[in-house]
């Protein structure tokens, strides 16, 4: 069953246009990938999903209800959280608050110290400096808080944006792993790269976005091995 | 030796006095902090905190500082009140739209209060007593208005920095996207950090009414004080204001000493101007 469904969607900023009408849609407990050139449309794609940026014509559901219309905030209360690009820290802000304000959604509120626990678990660094500025932390640590700071929410669905941007291929592997645990709680991923090898290697399935329309879309296997997207993505 | 002595009775007060210019400047700065808008009816807001007063001690005869409660609250309703009405919608739009809407709120209340109060001066008669210290006398109302000031102070601390609410404030100050993805409701902390303001600027007006005369227009001059002082210690700062306000009031307390009081705001203002020439970003740094 698809938890989020976006619809023929169009939108951008002022006057000019980005999207020119891209669906998608994910399945509940699986992590689809979304991946494409920079300038195609990716982040307007997830901003618009999320309210930052309103849908110019098409609708977005999530969990059955059209939510095309509503603030971010409301959206996030639903269990649809996105770890923006750029991180988009707290960054005067201890680490233990950049996760405390994660965990703002009512649904969260109760479970607040087992996911705080079970954060400190799966990303131990962030422990170590919980009292330290989050604008401090090394970018590496400040992708992680991100990534920990959107769990905290307890979403049902999270999206995020360019996880692996500026960090050492070690550390992406590392990020990596922890979709795959995250994604054994049963959290339904969407990832956004421009890393599309990596992206494909570890979702289920995926979306290729071009100049604002979805291009390509199919399991992430067959994606990988498609000629198009090896010359074009993959500079095979 | 005339002049030790004069500066010994006046720096005594100028500090007592800076703690609640402090205060006064810390509704300013904090507005300023969280959503980048210069309050212009700050001055009148600190002249209707003034009128609290006046009405709840000479009219209701109840004791100003227990008035200071319903002063607190009330000034807390009007701010979240103007926000929606004047602030809200210009809250994205460039810098002059939200100066002139505040404007536009600072011209209704001058006016409205000028036709029902006139312009001619007010004067609460109030007395906690007083003492001596060394050669001089501080007056009771006075190191009260100072220990109460502290007091906020403290509690707006206390709340930005231990409650959920204050915690909000401060995520939005810092990123107010992030905030609103995170499932904060963006505009209502706009809202209730825009009502701390203005109950700030009236719980100090309510604290220098137990001391000064005063008149609808009087705000002004404590308005214009609190840009300095914003300046002084950064605007978007509260530890810079309640710092920069003792500079103030020390300044207060000092100059009478050597020259004419007439000369206070000359001098007062042209370290405002000295200090934008060479720390715009203030002298304890600011926000960003």
């Amino acid at each position: 069953m698809a938890i989020l469904e976006v619809r023929d969607v169009t939108s951008g900023y002022g006057e000019v246009q980005i999207l020119w009408g891209a669906s998608l849609s994910l399945e509940e407990g699986k992590l689809t990938s979304l991946v494409g050139t920079n300038g195609a449309g990716k982040t307007t794609l997830l901003r618009t999903i999320m309210g930052l940026n309103k849908p110019w014509s098409g609708s977005i559901w999530f969990e059955g209800k059209d939510i095309s219309q509503l603030p971010p905030y409301a959206k996030a209360e639903m269990g649809l959280v996105l770890v923006p690009e750029g991180r988009q820290l707290f960054t005067d802000m201890t680490v233990a608050e950049n996760l405390e304000m994660g965990a703002t959604p009512k649904r969260a509120i109760p479970n607040y110290k087992g996911n705080l626990e079970r954060v400190y678990e799966l990303l131990p660094r962030l422990k170590e400096r919980r009292e330290q500025k989050a604008g401090t932390l090394s970018g590496g640590e400040q992708q992680m808080l991100a990534v920990a700071r959107g769990i905290m929410a307890e979403p049902k669905a999270l999206l995020i944006d360019e996880l692996s941007l500026g960090l050492a291929p070690v550390l992406v592997l590392g990020l990596f792993e922890t979709l795959n645990q995250l994604k054994e709680l049963g959290i339904t991923l969407l990832l956004v790269e421009q890393n599309v090898q990596m992206a494909l290697a570890v979702s289920d399935f995926g979306y290729v976005l071009s100049q604002g329309r979805m291009e390509l879309e199919g399991s992430s296997r067959e994606l990988a091995k498609n000629e198009h997207v090896r010359s074009a993505y993959l500079g095979l | 030796m005339q002049q030790i002595n004069l500066l010994l009775t006046s720096l005594p007060d100028g500090i007592l006095l800076g703690f609640v210019y402090g205060l006064a400047a810390m509704g300013l700065t904090l507005i300023w902090g969280v959503m980048n808008v210069i309050n212009l009816s700050h001055g009148p807001i600190i002249a209707l905190g003034m009128f609290g007063t006046f009405f709840i001690f000479i009219r209701m005869g109840i004791n100003p500082y227990i008035g200071l409660l319903f002063i607190a609250i009330l000034g807390l309703i009007m701010g979240v009140f103007i926000y929606f009405v004047a602030v809200h919608r210009v809250i994205n739009a460039p810098h002059l739209s939200s100066l002139l809407a505040t404007f536009s709120v600072n011209m209704i209340i001058i006016g409205l209060g000028t036709a029902a109060l006139t312009t001619s001066p007010y004067n609460v008669d109030f007395n906690v007593g007083s003492f001596r210290l060394g050669s001089t006398t501080i007056l009771g109302t006075r190191l009260v208005a100072a220990v109460i000031a502290i007091l906020f102070t403290g509690g707006l601390y206390i709340f930005l920095y231990r409650t959920r609410p204050g915690k909000f404030i401060r995520a939005v100050t810092n990123n107010r996207a992030a905030a609103e993805l995170m499932g904060i409701p963006s505009t209502r902390i706009l809202a209730l950090s825009f009502g701390l303001g203005t109950m700030l600027a009236a719980v100090s007006g309510a604290l220098i009414a137990t001391f000064f005369p005063f008149n609808i227009l009087s705000g002004g001059g404590y308005e214009l004080k609190s840009f300095v002082i914003g300046v002084l210690g950064g605007l978007g700062n509260p530890i810079g204001a309640l710092v920069g306000g003792l500079i103030l009031g020390v300044l207060e307390g000092i100059i009478p000493a050597f020259m004419e009081t007439s000369w206070v705001p000359v001098i007062e203002f042209g370290l405002f101007v000295v200090i934008l020439l060479v720390r715009p970003q203030g002298i304890f740094g600011a926000k960003k």
